[in-house]
């Protein structure tokens, strides 16, 4: 390995090739390197080896037993949808075949159809809306990192945190960005909820498309969102959303400037320090409701009337509380971490048009043209035919059962 | 076939056979997850289903930002590091390790087996779960980054140290 440092590739490079995690060029580049190099070829061996090594650490499968109480979960938790799949799906005149052959029948089987396509149909568009806009309110949505759960605890209840506690509060959330844990700014000054823009026209697009989420990172923060877009003839585009330690923001924003041409940078406080008092005020009084609801039942002295009705007032505060904890975590979360909206663009359009240019960039930029004319156009046909497929098969069928049954009627007259 | 993300969005919205079919794609691995980190297969086992109950119950605030597979180990992950609190001796990971590699393993490959784990035994921590991880969940760097809360690039350079430190011990075996 020593040998290797001197080479092209280190063999951490070499790893993260066989593992399929090299950037696309550098592994077009280590594959033809590979071919002719021994000594990374003994280093990719050796990772090899070590991978079919440590399939000796094998383990015997789960009990069957495992599976009774999950799916029972499952079906407690699901009890009303399930009922409703499985009348929709219970439509047993689907395999007697017999049933087509006459008109009136298929009519009917032609309007089931219709329905139940309509009933696929629906909840998928409505996803299909859903979707993006979940997307976008992402940082709307509960991020809860453990360090800030913790804090909470300990500044509202000063309660100790379970290692349940823990799973809970990782539960509500993906992973939280690497780097430094949450802190409550309490008594630090007014909290503040930062946003910038920044539109920037980059000299070299893939360089600055790439490094975005490196920054990112290396500012402590993460990416929420990020669309490219490259239409033919056009520009490409990109854009990103990203969540940067507020500390960070600064130090952040210039290093981005550096990618290329700041067309336009926008930026905005906005104050929270009110609604988070607020906000804190009310969780704690919920709180001690709460908790004088649990010491009124632990008496359990009253009417079995009084005690369903401290139940059901207990189960809506806390229902309450939950709801609190989580605007309360947003809100943290957004004056901790930034967000911070890129939108990178390249300078395609501007090359072209400037002045005499010579025929090798010419060719060159036809050839850029061309190759994503077809890239666009397999990726259209590929769009088309996942979104027509399945229902084009699926009327086919419709149509082609009547057809097949009038044929062979038409076939066995003709006989007889 | 549906992709894991996808189907987590369609169970959340009521689709239970989206949830039938994640159990099934992920029942040994999750299994295998509990059972290489924790020394009773019964726990193992038990654990393993309460992270598929914990993935029931919280389905509601789901939401897609890393991939299905990181969130499912980060609730994995996070039910490990409990239960090791609980049984309040981290550090004695070693000796675990070694006693699963003496106890109960697939005939053909005894020898090699207790090797690897005496040898993954002697890992750091930090290191030896990322390698794991990698190699065991088959997660990508970046799956790997969500779960255990760090950089990607944090990740490669210790998964590379780690495959240098057990390759280290596993030599003299050969
Ligand atoms: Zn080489």
């Amino acid at each position: 390995m020593e040998r290797h440092a001197q080479h092209a590739f280190e063999a951490e490079e070499v790893m993260a090739y066989l593992d399929g995690e090299l950037e696309a060029r550098r592994a077009a580049e280590l594959a033809v390197h590979l071919v002719s190099c021994s000594a990374c070829q003994e280093v990719a061996q050796g990772f090899r080896a070590l991978s079919e090594r440590m399939l000796s650490f094998e383990v015997e499968r789960p009990s069957p037993a495992m599976n009774a109480r999950v799916l029972a979960a499952l079906d407690s938790s699901t009890s009303a949808n399930q009922a409703r799949t499985s009348r929709a799906l219970d439509h047993g005149a689907w395999n007697g075949r017999p049933v087509f052959a006459r008109p009136r029948n298929w009519a009917i089987a032609c309007v089931v159809a219709l329905v139940v396509t309509l009933a696929l149909a629906i909840p998928h568009t409505r996803r299909a809306e859903t979707l993006p806009a979940s997307g976008r309110n992402l940082r709307n949505l509960v991020a809860v990192e453990p360090g800030l759960a913790k804090s909470q605890a300990s500044d509202l209840e000063a309660q100790k945190v379970t290692p349940e506690d823990d799973v809970q509060s990782a539960l509500a959330g993906a992973p939280p960005p690497p780097g430094e844990e949450l802190k409550a700014p309490e008594n630090v000054g007014p909290m503040i909820v930062q946003t910038a823009s920044l539109n920037i026209l980059a000299t070299n697009y893939d360089q600055a498309s790439a490094a975005i989420d490196k920054l990112a990172a290396a500012h402590g923060g993460y990416v929420e969102k990020l669309d490219a877009k490259a239409q033919t003839g056009n520009a490409r585009e990109l854009t990103a959303s990203l969540r940067i330690p507020t500390k960070q923001l600064d130090g952040f924003l210039a290093d981005v400037r550096k990618l290329g041409r700041v067309e336009e940078e926008t930026r905005s406080n906005e104050e929270v320090s009110d609604q988070y008092v607020d906000l804190q005020a009310r969780l704690k009084s919920a709180r001690a409701t709460e908790q004088r609801l649990i010491e009124l039942l632990g008496t359990r002295t009253g009417k079995l009337q009084d005690v369903l009705e401290a139940e059901r007032e207990l189960a809506r505060v806390r229902g309450e509380i939950e709801s609190m904890q989580g605007q309360s975590t947003i809100l943290l979360h957004r004056v901790n971490y930034a967000t911070v909206q890129v939108d990178l663009s390249e300078e395609y359009r501007q090359v072209l048009g400037s002045g005499p240019v010579s025929t090798g960039s010419k060719l060159r930029n036809a050839l850029v043209e061309g190759f994503r004319n077809l890239q666009d156009g397999a990726v259209g046909l590929l769009v088309f035919l996942f979104a027509v497929g399945p229902s084009l098969l699926f009327w086919l069928a419709i149509l082609l059962v009547p057809g097949w049954f009038a044929w062979r009627r038409f076939r066995a007259r003709a006989q007889a | 076939m549906n992709s894991d993300d996808q189907l987590i969005l369609e169970f959340q919205q009521g689709a239970r056979e989206a949830f039938v079919e994640l159990f099934e794609r992920y029942r040994e691995p999750i299994y295998g997850f509990f059972r290489r980190r924790l020394e009773h297969p019964a726990r193992a086992e038990e654990l393993a289903q309460e992270c598929f109950l914990a993935l029931l119950q919280n389905v509601q605030r789901y939401e897609p930002r890393a991939s299905f597979r990181s969130y499912l180990y980060g609730i994995a992950t996070h039910l490990v590091a409990a239960e090791r609190r609980k049984a309040g001796r981290e550090v004695v990971e070693n000796e675990k390790l070694d006693d699963r590699a003496a106890g109960r393993n697939a005939a053909g490959n005894h020898d090699a087996g207790i090797w690897l784990r005496k040898a993954l035994g002697h890992l750091e921590p930090s290191e030896r779960e990322i390698l794991m991880l990698r190699e065991y969940e088959q997660l990508s760097y970046g799956e790997i980054a969500a779960v255990l809360r760090m950089p990607v690039n944090t990740v490669r350079s210790r998964l590379f140290r780690a495959r240098a430190a057990l390759k280290n011990q596993l030599l003299p075996v050969k």
